[in-house]
């Protein structure tokens, strides 16, 4: 989209979409009018709207496609507006009839923007190519060009080796690309699509960024495309004063703060999170069941400087610099090779959650899934699991026989999923539990597992329409305000908590850190895109993207009671170790789901466009 | 009369991790987290002796008042 067509009238909005057909190698270029106000915005709420035009019953299927799009402020000079989104109906998410849930996936780094600037809004990938290829999109004298590519030379590449290698073509270019696990497509359904940064190129260590929940890594390895090459000139928009004002603000407002480096006295990423949490014994450990005592605290942070080195670094041209990545410490105290990055989620899945407390050891096995492109949330999540099952039936033990701390065992783990030798674990833990019978200690609610956040807290999972804490804000609610009422859970799922999502419309990442209404976002999207809209109606598209998402959930056949549900064990033996308030029993999400529902139905109604128009 | 702060993450690290802190009966705990010398913003949730309380209420001799940073996932 350019600046000149952006206004308030939907329709006059026209954005750039390119559709590939990966059988035939053909592409067709389109100038697309936009609809309404959430294809103005963007990311899921543009894909969605396409995802629910069709009849797809099985996500491995040529009909499935793969949307690469951006959001309104991917590629301008707004503080975080980077993003692309990965989205189409997820061999991951699946519903009781076996149908597949319609999932986004988004990462940031600097692929997003060098995807904008080819020219392009959107990308559409058909059908499968019979040949491994990888896409080059990329800016033309009269417009964006695309085409496929042999991708022979890439094939069994870790995601970061096959970033480095087509940097070497491409050295002005950004990468996605799939790691092994999204090659082993038909073993493994939770791969994730691997994004460059501009500081893994320039190092060459793997400090990629994942676009990982609901498997579009192994989406795109089924269609035989393992990468996809955004070349074009930067096209880095001028900083008016007004967008200076903006990032001042994103920074200051105290909602980035919390990720900003400790250092500077910010709260030092979402590692924080572990000494937070630890105080209610609310950290997952060993498959989400903390046992009130102190194992975690060896991952705070005081801790694990003693042993690494650690570097707070950013995404391109972000001043929030998130990052927090670990080096190991050379024998003269100076900075060695990198370990891994230590974000919240995968330090505590690839940690506490499998008993694994030493933080070298947390390192190798964060190291090992992302090198071989899978998603964190998901892999850590099912092997705890495992382990889980192992030590309740140490006579019949699943696949290695590992158990909560078995360090060595669990790097096999990983290893075999990503390689497709272990599909048992790399289907997820869905799949896994119908298969064992063992369905309670699951983690993970309509196909997708939970992320580090204890289901015991959070009864708004259920309402997540793409991954329990990205796609419903009420993961942390009981822990910040002890609220824990049926007025104050529902209005917090059918209010605040679904505007969660709307950060996937428009380009920014989540740690701008204030609501999608608040004065910033509609700043932000004058300034830097020309759009001129009240708060007001910012929420009100991104409320009827969220509803979609719903509502296509419901057409693809997730049963409304039954699997808008936490895992049984909490309800069933909730865990006294944890000093928040208990509450969430059978009874009281069954109470939950019928005021939500009610107020979400109506508003549901003829938000899908029927199938094949 | 004295309660007990308690900081943790970065505020411990602001601060201090524990100490005895001397207040008057009856002052809120925005006043206490002024006194501490804390940013408002930056506290993300207080709890008195284990529970969430909100910034109007007051505490007694010897509570425990715990402060805890501003808290987001990702």
């Amino acid at each position: 989209m350019s600046e000149k067509t952006i206004s308030n009238n939907p329709e006059s909005v026209i954005y750039k979409r390119c559709t590939v057909d990966l059988a035939s190698g053909t592409t067709t270029f389109a100038q697309v009018p936009c609809k309404n106000l959430e294809d103005v915005l963007g990311g899921f709420g543009r894909s969605f709207q396409i995802l629910a035009e069709r009849d797809i019953a099985e996500a491995y299927c040529p009909e499935n496609p793969v949307i690469l799009n951006t959001g309104l402020l991917t590629g301008t000079s707004i503080m975080t507006g980077m993003r692309s989104y990965f989205s189409g109906y997820s061999p991951l998410k699946q519903s009781g009839t076996g149908r597949p849930g319609a999932m986004w996936s988004t990462g940031s780094g600097n692929f997003g923007n060098k995807f904008k600037w080819t020219g392009l809004d959107e990308v559409i990938f058909e059908n499968r190519s019979d040949k491994p290829v990888y896409a080059l999109l990329k800016e033309g004298a009269n417009g964006p060009e695309v085409e496929l590519k042999p991708a022979d030379h890439l094939v069994g590449l870790t995601g970061h080796a096959k970033i480095m290698a087509l940097y070497q073509e491409y050295p002005e270019a950004h990468f996605a690309a799939i790691g092994p696990a999204g090659e082993n497509w038909q073993n493994n359904y939770m791969g994730a699509v691997v994004m460059s940064t501009d500081n893994e190129l320039k190092s060459g260590e793997p400090k990629s960024r994942f676009a990982g929940r609901g498997g579009m890594g192994s989406l795109l390895g089924y269609k035989n495309l393992l990468a996809v090459v955004a070349l074009s000139s930067d096209k880095l928009q001028k900083i008016t004063p007004e967008i200076r004002d903006v990032n001042r603000d994103i920074l200051k407002s105290g909602g980035s703060a919390r990720f900003q480096p400790a250092s500077q006295g910010g709260g030092g990423g979402t590692w924080a999170n572990i000494e937070v949490l630890q105080v209610f014994h609310a950290v997952p450990l060993n498959n989400f069941r903390p046992k009130g005592n102190d194992d975690v605290e060896r991952l705070f942070r005081d801790e694990v400087e003693k042993e690494f080195d650690i570097a707070t670094e950013a995404c391109h041209r972000c001043g929030i610099r998130c990052h927090n990545n670990l080096f190991y410490k050379n024998e003269d105290g100076s900075r060695g090779k990198l370990a891994a990055k230590f974000d919240f989620e995968p330090l505590i899945l690839f940690g506490s959650n499998l008993g694994v407390h030493e933080p070298a050891k947390v390192c190798d096995l964060i190291h090992r899934c992302d090198l071989l492109g899978m998603d964190a949330i998901s892999l850590g999540t099912t092997i705890s699991y495992v382990l889980d099952y192992n030590e309740r039936h140490p006579d019949k033990p699943l696949f290695n026989g590992a158990t909560f701390g078995d360090y060595e065992k669990i790097a096999e783990l990983i290893e075999g999923a990503g390689r497709g030798t272990l599909p048992g674990i790399a289907r997820g833990v869905k799949r896994l539990s119908e298969e064992t019978g063992e369905t309670a200690y699951a983690m993970h609610v309509k196909g997708l597992e939970l992320p580090a956040y204890l289901p015991d807290t959070n009864p708004g999972y259920m309402f997540a329409i793409a991954g329990g804490h990205m796609s419903m804000g009420t993961h942390m609610m009981l822990a910040k305000e002890g609220k824990h009422s049926l007025d104050e859970w529902t209005q917090a799922i059918t209010t605040a908590g679904l505007f969660q999502v709307g950060y996937d419309m428009i380009g920014l990442c989540k740690f701008v850190g204030v609501g999608i209404g608040h004065n910033i976002i509609v700043r932000a999207l004058k300034e830097a895109a020309g759009l001129e809209i009240a708060s007001a109606d910012i929420l009100a598209a991104v409320r009827r993207a969220y509803l979609r998402g719903l509502a296509l959930e419901l057409r693809q056949g997730f049963h409304e009671e039954k699997e808008y549900t936490l895992p049984s064990q909490v309800m069933n033996d909730p865990n006294p170790k944890v000093t928040l308030p208990k509450f969430i029993t059978n009874e009281f999400l069954g109470e939950l789901r019928q005021r939500v529902w009610s107020i979400f139905k109506p508003e549901m109604e003829g938000l899908l466009p029927v199938q094949g128009e | 009369m004295q309660i007990k702060v308690k900081l943790y993450a970065s505020l411990r690290r602001q601060k201090f991790d524990e100490a005895d802190w001397e207040i008057t009966p009856d002052q809120k705990i925005a006043s206490i987290v002024e006194q501490l010398g804390l940013a408002r913003q930056d506290v993300g949730t207080v709890l008195v002796n284990g529970l969430h309380a909100g910034w109007d209420e007051t505490v007694a001799e010897g509570d425990v008042v715990s402060f805890l940073p501003r808290m987001g996932g990702g």
